[in-house]
Order: C-alpha cells, then sequence, then structure tokens
C-alpha cells in the first residue's frame, strides 16, 4: 500500500509540474537559509572537547578593583595575574591545571637562503597535552621537570613540523626563535578546536599557535606577549619584574577537576588563597572566584555573536515564510484534486488512507526540498566562507548530523505544512463534486 | 434586429479545420422568440455564441440592431453584450462563492449603476422569478431549477433586447423545465426577443419560431409554429 | 470598486487568502527589521576614522636577534622613510584606528586611585604624528621634538603632555570643553599629563567600543620589539611605495622581518567585515525573500484563475471587459495584500521590540513601515499581474463550452 501511495504521490506531484515545483523550491530556499544559518551557529556553539568539557575549569578569581563596578556588579577578571597563577601552580591542588598565554616569536630556518618568519606560540605546563587531549604524531609533550628546570623544549604543530622540517620526525632536532635554540620533544597531529575553548579571550574562532613553549621559559626571557592584558593598577615601579608583581591580568588558567568533590574542594582552595591575599592587602572586593565549565565559559564569554543569533532569528521566520507558501500551494493542489478525491471517497476510499495518500505526497515534496536545499545550504556557506574569508574558516563545514538535520527539517516542514490542507482534502464529502454548480 | 449573412465559423485545432457554421443566414425580428434545434455537433452554439459576441466569426456579415459587429474591439463588444443581451447557459454557471444578490450584481457592476440603482434592479428581477426571499443563500444551496431561476435573473436584470439560452433546460427534469420555460416564454411576451436552443421538440414549440440547423446551415425554418402549435392544441 | 463583492467571494475561501496575508506580514517584519539593521551598519561603516585613510599604510617591523637594537633602528627607518619620494611623512606608533588591538587607560581630572577615569584610547606619536595621521589641531600646539620620550615595554613613566580629541575634552570637561587646553589631567591614577592641544576628531582602535571618539597622544616613541610604522604617502602614490618600503625595510637591517604590511583601505575593510557581511546577507536575505513571496503570489494565483476559469468566461458573457477582470484580480490582491502590511506592521514593531531587548538593537526608523507596506503592496501588484493577464485573455465562450 506504501509503494502505491508513493506512486499516486509522485503522479500528482507530476501533473501540476508548476505548483510542484514552486513548493520544492520554496522549502529548498527556506530550509537552505535556515540551514546555512544553523550550522553556523551550531559550530560556534559546539563542544570543542566533548569527552571532558565538565572535568575542564576555567578559574577566575577577583583581584580586581574595588572602585570598578559594573551595571551587573562585581564581575571578576577574565585572566589571572601572574603572581596568583604561580601560587595556583606551586599549589598543584588540581588534578591537573596549567597556565597559559600566546607570544609571537621569529622562527629563524637553518636552510640556506631561507628567510625568518613569524609565528604564534603558547606558553603553557606539561599538563596541557593531557588535558586538553593532544595527539602526538611524534615524540610526546615535555615532562614536569622541563617546566622546574627551565628546559629550552618545543612542541610544535603538524603544519610547522611540515614547513621547518618537511614532515619528518623532528624529535631531537632544533628550532632557533628569536635567536635561542630550543629542542623538539614532539609533534602534535591535528588540533583544531571549534571554538578554541582555551583562549576565547583572544579570538575564539582563531588558529591555534603554532608553537608551545613551557611557560617559565617565556617569563625568563621575556617573550612578547600577544594577548589581551588588564590593569586596574600600575605596577609599582617599572621593568619586568614590577609588571609581574602587578596586578595585570594577563594569563588564562585551566584546571581538571574529575569530579564534583574535587571540584568542591578546589573552590574551597581557591577562596582560602583569596582570604589569605586579602589579609596581604590584595583581592580587595568581596569574595567572588568562579570556576566554569567549557561549556559555562564559552557561554559566559558570549562565543555565538549576536550576529548569528540575529540572523538565526529572521532565517527562522524565513522558513515560516517559505512554510505558509507552500501550506498555501498545497491547499490550492489539494483542493484542486477535489474531483479526484470526492471520486475516491464515492469509490470506498476511507478518510485515514486518504489522510495517509496525501500526507505522504506532501512528505514527498519535502524530500525534494530537503535535498535541494541541502545543495542551496552548501552554496549559502560558501557564500559565508567568501564573505568572511579566514575568520569563520573552521566554521562552515557541514557534516552528518547537518545533512539528516537537513533532510528532517524538510520533511517535517512539509508534513507540518501538510496537515491542514491535508485535513481539508479528507473533509471534502464523496458526493460533493458529483453534484453539478 | 438581428442579422447574419452568410456566416461561416471555421475551427482550427492543427491540421484539423472543424467547419462549424457554412454561409449561415438568418434574420430575427424584435420580439421574436425564436427556438433553435438540430442534431448534436450541427453548430447551434456555435451560432448562438456569435449571436452572443461570444465568439469571433471567419467570415460573413452579422448587424446586431443595425450595428455591423464584425469590427467591435474587444471592450466594445463586452458593453454590447453587458448592455443588450442576456445568457442563459445549461449549467446555469453561477458563481459558487457569491449568494445569490451578488450573483445577479454581477453584470450590473459592469454596467455601472449606482448601489440604489442596483439593489432596486437585483430585488426586482429576483421577486420575478420567485427568489427575493433567498437573496444571501450560496447557489449550492439551491436546486437545479432555483439555480436557472437565478441566471435567468441574473440574464434579465440588465433589461437586455435580447436572451440568448443553450439549452437552458438541459440539466433539468420535465417540471422544472416546463416552470423555467414558462418564466421565459413570459419575458418574451414582455418585449425581449429571445433566441433558445433547445433539443426537446415540445419546448421548442412553445417559440413563436423554429430554426432548424444542419451542418452548420439553417435547414428548416417555421416562422409561424405559433399556429402549428395552437393547431395540435 | 467592487470592493463589496470581491471581499464576499473571498471570503469563501479564506484560507488561501489568509495564508498570503500572513506571508506578506512576516515577510514585511523580517524585511523592515533587516532593512534596520542594514541602516545601523551602514551609519556605523560610514563613520569618519579621522585620518587620511587613503594614503596611510603601516607595516610591523620585528627585530628578533641577540644584537638588534631597536631605538637605532626606528631612528634610521624613520629618518629613511621620510626622505623617500613619495613619502608625505612617516611615524612609528603603537596602533592606528580600525585595527582592533590598541592601548587604552583611564584619565581622570583630579589625582586619586579611588576616582574612576574616563577610558581613553592612546596612540603613542612622535612630533610628526598629527602630519601624519592628517589630524586636524584645532587647538593649542603640536609636540616638539624635545618633548618625545622613549618607553619600554614594562615602563610606566608618562610624557608630561598629551593632546586630545574634542570628544575627550568633551567627557572630561562637559561643562567647558573649549577650556580643555592647559588644563592637567591624570594617568594611572595620580600622574599628571597637560593638554597642549585639541584634535578636531580621530578614533580609536576599536570600532564597536562606546568610547570610540575618546583619544589621546602620547609624545613617545615604544620599545616592544614590535615596531610598528604609520606611512604618508602623496595622493595616488601608496600602492606603488608599499612593495617598495617592505623591500627596503627587509634589507636595511637582517635582524628583523616585516610583516603585517596593509593599508589603511585594508584595515577599514578587515574591520567592517562583519558588518558589510551582515549587509549582503541580509540584502540576500530581502531578495530571496521577496521572490519566494511573489512566487508563491504567482503560483496561488494561477490556481486560482485555473480554478474559476469557467466563472471568468461567465463574467466575460455578462459583459466584463478585459480590463475588468484584470482589476478583479488585481484588486483582490491590493485587499490581501493591503491585509497583509497592516498586520504586517504589528509584527514589524514586535519583533523590532523583541529585538531592541534581545539583542539592543536600534528602534526601527518610522518612514520604513509606511515605505515597506507601499513596496509590498506594488510587489503583490506586480506578482499577480502575471496571472491576471492571462485570466483576462479567458475566451468568453469558455461559458458555453466548459462542463
Ligand atoms: N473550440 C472548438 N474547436 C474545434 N472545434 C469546435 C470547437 N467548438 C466547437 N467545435 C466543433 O464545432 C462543431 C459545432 O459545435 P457546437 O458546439 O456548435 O455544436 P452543438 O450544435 O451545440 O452540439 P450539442 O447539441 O451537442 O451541444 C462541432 O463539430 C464541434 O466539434
Ligand atoms: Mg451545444
Amino acid at each position: 500500500m506504501f509503494s502505491y501511495y508513493l506512486k499516486l504521490g509522485w503522479l500528482s506531484i507530476r501533473r501540476n509540474p508548476l505548483l510542484s515545483t514552486l513548493m520544492v523550491a520554496a522549502i529548498a530556499v527556506g530550509i537552505g537559509s535556515c540551514m546555512t544559518i544553523i550550522t553556523v551557529n551550531y559550530i560556534m556553539s559546539s563542544n570543542p572537547i566533548p569527552q571532558k568539557s565538565d572535568q575542564l575549569f576555567y578559574v577566575q578569581l577577583d583581584s580586581w578593583d574595588p572602585n570598578n563596578e559594573d551595571d551587573d556588579g562585581f564581575e571578576p577578571p577574565e585572566q589571572v595575574t601572574y603572581l596568583d597563577a604561580m601560587a595556583l601552580m606551586k599549589a598543584d591542588k588540581a588534578y591537573r591545571q596549567i597556565a597559559s598565554n600566546r607570544s609571537g616569536l621569529v622562527l629563524e630556518p637553518q636552510g640556506e637562503g631561507e628567510r625568518p618568519f613569524a609565528v604564534d606560540t603558547r606558553n603553557t605546563w606539561a599538563d596541557f597535552f593531557p588535558m586538553f587531549d593532544l595527539r602526538f604524531i611524534y615524540g610526546s609533550g615535555w615532562d614536569d621537570s622541563a617546566d622546574r628546570n627551565l628546559e629550552r623544549v618545543v612542541v610544535l604543530s603538524k603544519e610547522i613540523n611540515e614547513r621547518v622540517f618537511g614532515g619528518e620526525d623532528s624529535v631531537g632536532r632544533s628550532v632557533r626563535l628569536n635567536g635561542m635554540d630550543f629542542q623538539v620533544v614532539g609533534v602534535i597531529d591535528e588540533f583544531l578546536p571549534v571554538p578554541k575553548f582555551y583562549d576565547v579571550t583572544n579570538g575564539a574562532f582563531n588558529e591555534p599557535e603554532e608553537i608551545f613553549i613551557p611557560f617559565n621559559i617565556s617569563v625568563e626571557y621575556e617573550f612578547p606577549r600577544n594577548g589581551n592584558t588588564n590593569c586596574w593598577k600600575t605596577p609599582d615601579g617599572d621593568g619586568f619584574e614590577a609588571f609581574l608583581n602587578s596586578e595585570c591580568a594577563w594569563i588564562q588558567f585551566w584546571a581538571e577537576l574529575r569530579n564534583e568533590t574535587e571540584k568542591q574542594d578546589y573552590m574551597t582552595f581557591l577562596n582560602a588563597y583569596a582570604e589569605q591575599q586579602k589579609e596581604l592587602g590584595r583581592f580587595p572586593r568581596p569574595l567572588n572566584n568562579q570556576l566554569s565549565n567549557v561549556m559555562e565559559w564559552m557561554e559566559k564569554q558570549e562565543v555565538v555573536d549576536d550576529d548569528a543569533q540575529v540572523m538565526l532569528g529572521l532565517s527562522l521566520l524565513f522558513l515560516l515564510v517559505c512554510l505558509l507558501n507552500t501550506i498555501g500551494l498545497l491547499l490550492a493542489k489539494f483542493l484542486g484534486k477535489s474531483g479526484d478525491i470526492s471520486l475516491r471517497r464515492a469509490l470506498g476510499a476511507s478518510r485515514s488512507s486518504l489522510f495517509i495518500q496525501h500526507m505522504i505526497e506532501s512528505g514527498l515534496i519535502g524530500l525534494g526540498g530537503g535535498v535541494l536545499g541541502l545543495g542551496l545550504t552548501w552554496l549559502g556557506l560558501r557564500g559565508i566562507e567568501m564573505l568572511f574569508g579566514d575568520f569563520v574558516k573552521n566554521l562552515v563545514g557541514l557534516d552528518w548530523v547537518m545533512v539528516l538535520t537537513a533532510i528532517g527539517l524538510a520533511i517535517l516542514s512539509a508534513l507540518l505544512a501538510g496537515l491542514y490542507p491535508t485535513w481539508r482534502a479528507c473533509r471534502i464529502a464523496p458526493a460533493s463534486q458529483l453534484k453539478i454548480q | 434586429m438581428l442579422s447574419m449573412q452568410n456566416i461561416s465559423m471555421v475551427y482550427r485545432a492543427g491540421m484539423v479545420e472543424t467547419h462549424a457554421l457554412r454561409e449561415f443566414s438568418l434574420e430575427v425580428a424584435e420580439g421574436d422568440f425564436v427556438s433553435v434545434t438540430g442534431p448534436s455537433g450541427s453548430g447551434k452554439t456555435t451560432f448562438l455564441n456569435i449571436a452572443g459576441l461570444l465568439e469571433q466569426f471567419t467570415d460573413g456579415r452579422y448587424e446586431l440592431d443595425g450595428r455591423d459587429v464584425s469590427g467591435l474591439s474587444d471592450t466594445e463588444s463586452s458593453a454590447v453584450r453587458n448592455e443588450k443581451i442576456g445568457f442563459v447557459f445549461q449549467s446555469f454557471n453561477l458563481i459558487p462563492d457569491l449568494n445569490l444578490f451578488d450573483n445577479v450584481d454581477v453584470p450590473l457592476r459592469y454596467r455601472g449603476f449606482n448601489a440604489a440603482e442596483r439593489k432596486r434592479r437585483i430585488e426586482k428581477v429576483l421577486e420575478t422569478v420567485g427568489l427575493a426571499s433567498r437573496m444571501k443563500h450560496l447557489p449550492s444551496q439551491l436546486s437545479g431549477g432555483q439555480q436557472q431561476r437565478v441566471a435567468i435573473a441574473r440574464a434579465l436584470a440588465g433589461e437586455p433586447r435580447f436572451l440568448l439560452a443553450d439549452e437552458p433546460t438541459g440539466n433539468l427534469d420535465s417540471h422544472m423545465a416546463m416552470s423555467v420555460m414558462e418564466l421565459i416564454s413570459e419575458i418574451n411576451s414582455n418585449g425581449t426577443t429571445i433566441i433558445m436552443v433547445t433539443h426537446d421538440p415540445v419546448l421548442a414549440e412553445m417559440a413563436s419560431r423554429n430554426v432548424h440547423i444542419l451542418d452548420g446551415r439553417v435547414s428548416d425554418d417555421h416562422p409561424d409554429i405559433q399556429i402549428a402549435q395552437a393547431a395540435t392544441a | 470598486m467592487e470592493i463589496g463583492p470581491i471581499w464576499r467571494a473571498m471570503m469563501r475561501n479564506k484560507t488561501g487568502a489568509i495564508l498570503i496575508a500572513l506571508q506578506i506580514a512576516v515577510t514585511m517584519a523580517i524585511m523592515v527589521n533587516a532593512i534596520s539593521i542594514m541602516q545601523e551598519r551602514g551609519r556605523v561603516m560610514s563613520r569618519s576614522s579621522g585620518i587620511d585613510e587613503h594614503n596611510i599604510f603601516v607595516i610591523t617591523s620585528v627585530g628578533f636577534a641577540e644584537d638588534f637594537n631597536e631605538r637605532i633602528t626606528i631612528e634610521e627607518d624613520l629618518a629613511m622613510l621620510r626622505v623617500m619620494p613619495g613619502v608625505v611623512n612617516a611615524i612609528q606608533s603603537n596602533s592606528v584606528p580600525l585595527s582592533g588591538g590598541g592601548w587604552s587607560m583611564g584619565l581622570q581630572t583630579e589625582p586619586g586611585a579611588e576616582i574612576e577615569g574616563t577610558g581613553v584610547a592612546i596612540y603613542f606619536v612622535d612630533e610628526h604624528g598629527i602630519d601624519t595621521f592628517g589630524l586636524n589641531l584645532v587647538a593649542g600646539e603640536n609636540f616638539d621634538a624635545t618633548d618625545i620620550t622613549w618607553r619600554e615595554r614594562s615602563d610606566t613613566d608618562w610624557p608630561d603632555k598629551t593632546i586630545i580629541t574634542r570628544a575627550m575634552a568633551e567627557t572630561l570637561y562637559p561643562d567647558d570643553p573649549d577650556g580643555a587646553l592647559g588644563k592637567t589631567v591624570y594617568i594611572s591614577d595620580t600622574e599628571p599629563l597637560t593638554i597642549t592641544g585639541i584634535i578636531e576628531q580621530m578614533q580609536a582602535p576599536w570600532n564597536s567600543w562606546d568610547g570610540v571618539e575618546r583619544v589621546m597622544l602620547a609624545p613617545t616613541h615604544t620599545l616592544f620589539g614590535a615596531t610598528r610604522y604609520i606611512i604618508r604617502t602623496e595622493p595616488g602614490m601608496r600602492d606603488s611605495l608599499m612593495p617598495q618600503v617592505e623591500e627596503l625595510l627587509a634589507e636595511r637591517n637582517k635582524n628583523r622581518i616585516v610583516r603585517s604590511m596593509r593599508s589603511m583601505d585594508e584595515i577599514r575593510e578587515r574591520s567592517y567585515r562583519g558588518d558589510s557581511s551582515m549587509i549582503t546577507i541580509l540584502t540576500f536575505t530581502i531578495v530571496l525573500l521577496i521572490a519566494v513571496t511573489s512566487l508563491g503570489i504567482v503560483g496561488l494565483a494561477s490556481f486560482s484563475v485555473n480554478r474559476r476559469t469557467k466563472q471568468i468566461g461567465t463574467r466575460r458573457a455578462l459583459g466584463a471587459s478585459k480590463v475588468a477582470i484584470l482589476r478583479y484580480f488585481m484588486t483582490e490582491n491590493f485587499i490581501i495584500s493591503f491585509l497583509g502590511v497592516l498586520l504586517g506592521a504589528g509584527l514589524t514593531i514586535g519583533l523590532n521590540i523583541l529585538m531592541i531587548e534581545a539583542f539592543s538593537l536600534t528602534r526601527i526608523a518610522w518612514y520604513l513601515v509606511p515605505v515597506a507596506m507601499l513596496m509590498l503592496l506594488m510587489v503583490g501588484q506586480v506578482a499577480v499581474f502575471g496571472p491576471a493577464r492571462r485570466a483576462s485573455s479567458v475566451p468568453p465562450a469558455v461559458a458555453t463550452r466548459t462542463v
């Protein structure tokens, strides 16, 4: 029976090519525009590290200015100061923890005639690699001892290893950064978290850094800071030492806490630390330390920007217009078949069988709209990519979830749109059309 | 009043030519009641369409009220139809979305009468056909005979000089048919010229004149049918 | 004309009409709000940055070798750049308008840590700053070569003088902005600065900051490792000078790399890419939307013409001229569209209120509503014209010929 309905649906679609094309096109355009925007939103709000996003916590300590109150009260600064970062690292109270920030250095290739070039680097700690599940092609991350002993080691991204060493196993070889030699201990596999959760302060959709360097080294050699630095108090005196001891926040701090107890304990520890600092005359504001897991932090930082949400709203309304359109056309179509329907009724078709028949016809149109809409989505995403350029490089992929969503949404929309026309069609009386008017 | 000379009508559908009327000539005088008979496909409807300016003929000369109508523009012939001619169709052709009042109103609107005048005329003709009480009803709420009366009312509302009817009783039972026929005769007796196509010889004889069409030509013309009828009665 | 019967006939087939009206209403709500967003973005984008954008480009030099001397390099580079043919002037600065990255501090009219300063963007320049950026000094005087200090990355000292924008003066001294000249303001809570000049206008590096016009110039060279040069050229010389400058700087000193060379036009384009993309996407959306809506009207009208063929023939037989039939369908569409845009006006305002609350967008300009209403009425008339034309060409003989 199902195949009979499919056949009837197909015949009916073919009988009215103009109307059918319009309906498929309307659904396709609605789905296409909607899915383009939904995809962008979906990727923006996707979980970059789903396997442990609820065990990774971004740490905020409120060491800020008591005279600078926001509209919604005191908000702790986004980043932490060097003093606090070092104290937390030293306390070692979390299962794993890292302090990290961004630098830009110059890499001098060893080959003849090759020009030096700028690289983005991340200064961090040994725990960074296991904490964020980085996979290695060659070697591994560095040890805790490298952090303590100021060893000049680096981990390279796949791309930079490609560029400098032609993709060979470069473990043990050295790279020259800002005039200093560093030993390669590992090369990571592709690492492209979207959003770049571990440092949204400096661009949630930026490319990850190319080289990872022990944080202590970057401090020892006063590497330039390439990220956001925020101070509420001028450092006491000139020089790097004074800056390190200042109330300037420029470091992102992450802790891995495996369960609720560990989280509670860590929070207790942070508050105790803040109290202790208060006694030393720091932390002038009321106690307000915060731990946010990955998704909470993305939410707080409003990683999905307003424009994307406005567009999402508008595109859903657009889909609504397309649906209204389809309802109208389907209604026209089904009622146009009144004669056929009342004849079928007279010949013994039950209401439910007519219902199924017309819903299947609607579904078929939805399927067509979905497939075409998927093509339009792809085009739309290419368009977005063209418009925004490298800002959204990682934002415009279509995965299976999205493909199925698109088709599913199209069919669902068509069925919804078909509901009322079908109901009207089923209400046509067996005899009504046989009477001459 | 109506004068057709050597009218011919050729339908072309691709390579096929159908001669619906051949050198068709007919004169109808003011106040006549002409019934048109003939076998199916002989050209009755075609004749009526041409007479009512619904179709352009291929060749010949047609004068209505002393005016040559062959060269009229669409707007002009629409105006002629609207003012001088009333139509009654076999399948009533009432507009299903409009109630009786609005259906009768249709030609009056195109005539450009003001609202009061239209209302007066609509109420009058609906009264004439005996349906004044059902003005707000929709066509689907009426029987076939009632629907045809509305159609006649609609044709009469503009007070046309001609009433053209194509098998007005074709969809009605004999009882209904008779009452519709009485209505038409009454209209004729008020001075309206009537041309009515019918298959029913009994009804045909109620006219004052019978024209028989065969193969697109007038084959028989009985101008004194009234006498014949009187004789049979 | 015959609105009464058309209306009553329409009421017999409400759903189709309601659907079209709803569609027009939602279309209007989306359209007007989208246009309002576009207008807002256009307004933001058309603000002047205050500098001679078309003739300025920037390039960054980063020293990396141990024996690299940043100060000498800057002095030599600037001396060389300033005498290059086609170059009007050149400076070293920490940032430029629209670049998105810069330095901000708080300025206050009284010293003290408990006083909240007014946020201000700082450009470090030397005595060539005003000429290089092409700024308009409206009061006071430019810096002198002797005013210029050198600042290391971790230094906290400030020079004695500053030049501020008029917008900054107005914020600092709302009662007497003209009297700002010569006044002392405090930076880092207690460090005094004398306002020695006022420039007409200049934007901060962050175009979406609400204090975007609050800028101060500090007479300072920075030694921050990465040095940014701002170069202003004679009109028309920029594009040919850019590669020359890049090559010269790279060749002059092998202990550094030069990077990120961009014209101000390019920086502006990148800065507003989000906004201009939004405008493009919204334009595209509106066009598609109107296309969908008009195709819907065409589809439904065609269908209704087909369904009413016999009725049209009957009307023709009863004396309706072609024009009358055309007018019938046009009027019908007008009524539906009119209801649609009336509802649309309500929806538009509702959606706007929602968007203002959720995304703090601006209120729509009142005239957009009637303009959009008129436009959609016209779209409806254009869309229905085709089917209406077909209706008017239904021959009157259909009345006797169709079953
Ligand atoms: N539009 C047309 N195209 C081609 N041929 C046509 C067309 N309309 C009518 N004809 C042909 O013209 C001839 C006359 O048709 P017409 O409708 O006048 O017949 P009729 O006398 O009214 O028949 P009936 O009594 O069955 O109604 C027929 O052969 C018919 O097939
Ligand atoms: Mg006939």
